[in-house]
């Protein structure tokens, strides 16, 4: 989706975008002509249409996140049963899709359990791949 | 007043590059896989998963190195089929580590990081209203496992799609013109005639439509040491392509899938016609397209 400056012709400029607000994204655009701005209030239909190309909301694709329930998901980082997780562990795991991310953890939780370690780190990411013969 | 094709760029939102650049990484993952082999039908409960869990052993045991991507995201069972249920995905050196049965085929499924008693599911700001995105936020989800694997160097890569005819259409133009499909079937009408539905529609598509294969085309009897018929006998509907195989149905196959178990038969019929059917495919997708028949 594009928008023009109709009195100018020119292309307008998505200036800024809050996060989303019970699913709706308010996207500010500006002509850079001549100033004029305006506001497009997306309702959470259109957010989840757009959201769900696997795209992030925002000026230049740097919205909070892919998805807007990050919030969400974030919390269901925080490890059942007391294991943690190092921030190596974490950055590893950026490379898991998103959407399996935490699904996946709570695999490696278990095996980290069952295996008696508290903390999950890239040594025992490691030795999992290992064990599950990857 | 400018058009849309007028103005380059998208105002600063980057959507169209964002998922351009998806694109780029499914291409860049997929630079060593020779072939993408579809297995569709359209008409559900034919044995799609089971055929394709078979096949992918047998090519595998042909010395070729083969995975699997379960594409039904809301009806996976690879999973269980290969016995990679507890299989956590995990990071790898180049993505995510691509899990591997007793036989070394590569298997991704959603099965593996969703138990059976949960439903697939995507957060949404839009609840009550997945009719208006959900397929497309399962694309994107096939589309984000295929550019995060590292599937490395395979011969084969065999996609295991859902059912529905429409999706087996959809499946083609998301995979692209480089994969070539095979379609199953059980020997009667009523699938047949879904199947044909699926035809039809990649006939629209520039896919290679390999053949189809003749799913539990008879059963195995222990009792009888025969294979016994399971569908009336009669003249079929023409599906107008090569029949690449025909496979009965034998309950001790179905048993060992049940449990996950790598299940090569060398002495059943069921084994017998896979490892031949593996051998055709090789052949039909090694050799030139006809363009009659596909």
């Amino acid at each position: 989706m594009k928008f023009l400056c109709v009195p100018c012709d020119k292309p307008m400029q998505l200036l800024e975008a809050t996060p989303p607000d019970r699913g709706s994204v308010s996207l500010v655009y500006s002509c850079d002509a001549c100033g004029y701005e305006f506001a497009m209030l997306t309702n959470p239909q259109e957010t989840q249409v757009v959201t769900s190309l696997g795209v992030n909301l925002g000026k230049d694709g740097a919205g909070e996140s892919k998805c807007p329930f990050t919030g969400m998901l974030a919390g269901m980082d925080t490890a059942a049963d007391g294991i943690r997780w190092t921030a190596g562990a974490q950055e590893r795991m950026s490379s898991v899709p998103e959407f399996v991310r935490s699904m996946a953890k709570t695999g490696i939780e278990k095996y980290a359990k069952d295996h008696g370690y508290i903390e999950v780190d890239e040594k025992v990411l490691d030795e999992a791949r290992s064990h599950f013969g990857m | 007043m400018k058009t849309y094709f007028d103005i380059t760029g998208d105002g600063g939102s980057n959507i169209f590059e964002q998922v351009g650049a998806v694109q780029v990484a499914i291409g860049e993952k997929l630079a060593g896989v020779k072939h993408r082999l579809a297995i569709g039908s359209g008409k559900g409960g034919v044995g799609k998963s089971t055929l394709t869990r078979q096949l992918a052993t047998a090519l595998r045991q042909r010395g070729n190195a083969c995975a699997i991507l379960d594409a039904d995201l809301n009806g996976p069972s690879q999973a269980r089929l290969s016995g990679l249920q507890d299989v956590p995905l995990l990071p790898g050196a180049e993505g995510v580590a691509l899990p591997r049965d007793a036989n070394g085929v590569g298997v991704v499924s959603l099965g593996s990081v969703v138990p059976e008693s949960e439903a697939v599911d995507f957060p949404s700001v839009a609840r009550g209203d997945s009719h208006t995105w959900r397929a497309t936020r399962e694309f994107t989800a096939i589309a984000e496992l295929l550019a995060s694997i590292d599937w490395g160097q395979l011969d084969y890569l065999l996609i295991d799609l859902p059912p529905g005819a429409e999706r087996t259409f959809q499946f083609a133009e998301f995979l692209g013109s480089q994969t070539s499909f095979i379609l199953v079937t059980v020997p009667s009408d009523l699938a047949r005639g879904v199947v044909a539905r699926s035809l039809a529609a990649l006939r629209n598509t520039p896919n290679r439509v390999l053949g189809y294969v003749d799913n539990m085309n008879g059963y195995w009897c222990d009792a009888c040491h025969d294979v016994r018929p399971l569908f009336p006998a009669g003249d079929l509907v023409d599906l107008g392509i090569p029949k690449l195989g025909s496979v009965p149905f034998d309950p001790e196959l179905a048993a060992a899938c049940d449990r996950g178990e790598l299940a090569v038969g060398k002495d059943r019929p069921w084994w017998v016609a896979v490892e031949k059917l593996s051998e055709k495919v090789e052949q039909a997708i090694e050799s030139k397209p006809d363009k009659n028949t596909e």
